[in-house]
């Protein structure tokens, strides 16, 4: 079986209105960088495949001090916005150029670990998911939306059709590691974000990648350091309990044992990188 | 592909396997579950509905219900089929009351809402299948992680459910989550 029919909807109500006439068996595509693959080789056999490129969702904008990507935004776009500089990071890890420029910000989200680096980035900037269909639209957390291996709660006659990042506060580091520097898939993703009132800790976000069955929060080191002042004890404890507390595989990349130890190593190199930024752009 | 993992679920294990036998029950509790329906004494027949990325499908699903020992124990052979592949395989799977064991908030006798119970089961499986066609080209590690997905969103639902049908004295408050521990 092969894909007989292929609709290229021209505005977000088409897109929507097709969905809905059509059901889950048809496929949606945005960049095409993780379904293509898959139908070339045979693994996915949709009859009827939805494109994205022209619903006109691919714009980022500025929204009350923080960002609103529309959800067919390519990682090149992403990457070239100057608004969150934690994002363009996270898009210039991901992938090659190529890729890049047909992956999308939305695509991401749905990417299967050790993917979905920019979902690290998003999930430690508290972003919020728009998922629009047939019966109307919500927003939910980008923590409640991917909420397994390959599962997210959008529903199956709705779309994703954005992602907000409020403004929220704080400094940044984004870490990725894998087994070459540029187009390489993740041993660990790791992004942090740190508010803090003087020296204290008044807010932090640790969220890894590819060390679970989606990006994920890592609740207790985040808990370790709120009060703290980010000394060398409690940055140690936080990569501890962020090491303990993933959720690390095995595959041809890394051994989950290997990734737990690298989160160890990475959280802190994130942490430490953080203060000694915050030290510099104090002096 | 192999899954194997374990579960505490708040209710008693007659519960807990009635409602495992109930084609309502398993319709609101399996995920994408569309349809289900009894064709045969121990046997069912539905159609699930995954929207995986990349993958638009819906499988149509055979279960039957074999060496029941009603409420310890049941083994389930069954069948998903779709457009990329077949998986067929077996699962069994075993319940014991567990009545001592402290409760999520440490107190005896504590539903995960921190309501009192009567009883709690510990559900644990191990499952087998082998996957056919295109489906078999992935990688199993996909496979097996989003089966575990799978049964530890269906489970958790089976909680809420379990929870809420016994919740005549208090309503159940808040989402409960079992424990899980895949092997
Ligand atoms: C060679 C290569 C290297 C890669 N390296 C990396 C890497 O380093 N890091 C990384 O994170 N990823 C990597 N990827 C994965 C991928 O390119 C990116 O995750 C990209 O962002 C996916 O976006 P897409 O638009 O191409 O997804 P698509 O393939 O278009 O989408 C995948 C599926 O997601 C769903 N979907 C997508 N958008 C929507 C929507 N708006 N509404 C509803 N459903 C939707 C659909 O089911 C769709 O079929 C790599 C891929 C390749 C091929």
């Amino acid at each position: 079986m092969t894909v007989v029919e292929y609709f290229l909807p021209r505005s977000l109500a088409q897109a929507v209105d097709l969905l809905s006439r059509h059901g889950p068996d048809l496929l949606v595509i945005a960049g095409g960088t993780v379904a293509m693959p898959l139908i070339n080789d045979g693994i996915s056999l949709p009859r009827q495949v939805m494109g994205l490129r022209f619903v006109g969702l691919d714009e980022i904008e500025p929204s009350d001090g923080g960002l609103r990507i529309g959800a067919t935004t390519t990682l090149t776009s992403l990457l070239r916005q100057r608004h969150v500089p934690m994002l363009a990071e996270a898009a210039r890890r991901t992938a090659s150029w190529s890729i890049r420029n047909m992956g999308t910000v939305g695509g991401n989200l749905f990417t299967p670990p050790p993917g979905g680096d920019v979902a690290v980035a998003l999930l430690a900037l508290d972003a919020e998911v728009t998922l629009e269909g047939s019966r109307g639209r919500r927003t939910l957390a980008l923590s409640e939306f991917q909420t397994g291996f390959m599962t997210t709660a959008l529903e199956p006659q709705e779309l994703l059709t954005g992602i907000g990042v409020p403004a929220v506060a704080g400094e940044t580091t984004y870490v990725k590691f894998g087994r070459k520097e540029a187009n390489t898939p993740s041993v660990v993703t790791v992004a942090v974000r740190v508010a803090r009132d003087g020296e204290v800790v008044t807010d932090a976000r640790v969220a890894l990648g590819a060390v679970g069955p989606h990006a994920l929060r890592a609740r207790k080191a985040e808990a370790v350091l709120v009060g703290s002042s980010l000394e060398p004890g409690a940055i140690d404890e936080a990569a501890e309990a962020a090491a303990e507390e993933c959720e690390p595989f095995d595959d041809g990349i890394a051994s989950a044992w290997y990734r737990r130890a690298m989160v160890r190593l990475f959280v802190r190199r994130a942490l430490e990188e953080l203060v000694q930024h915050v030290a510099l752009e104090g002096r | 592909m192999k899954v194997a993992g374990h579960h505490v679920l708040d209710a008693g294990p007659r519960e807990v396997f009635d409602a495992a036998c109930d084609p309502a029950t398993l319709l609101a509790v399996i995920p994408g579950c569309e349809a289900i329906e009894q064709v045969a004494p121990h046997e069912y027949q539905g159609s699930l509905v995954l929207r995986l990325p990349g993958v638009g499908a819906t499988f149509r699903t055979f279960v039957r219900l074999v060496d029941a020992d009603p409420p310890h124990a049941a083994g389930m052979e069954g069948r998903v089929e779709g457009p990329m592949g077949t998986i067929a395989g077996r699962a069994d799977f075993g319940l014991t009351e567990v009545d001592d064991e402290p409760a999520h908030d440490g107190r005896p006798g504590a539903g995960s809402d921190g309501r009192s119970i009567a009883s709690r089961t510990l559900l644990e499986y191990r499952g087998e299948a082998v996957i056919q066609g295109p489906l078999a080209r992935l990688d199993s590690r996909f496979a097996e992680s989003l089966a575990n997905t799978l049964i530890a969103q269906g489970l958790q639902a089976l909680n809420s459910h379990l929870i809420e049908a016994s919740s005549t004295v208090a309503p159940a408050s808040g989402r409960p989550s079992p424990r899980e521990a895949p092997e």
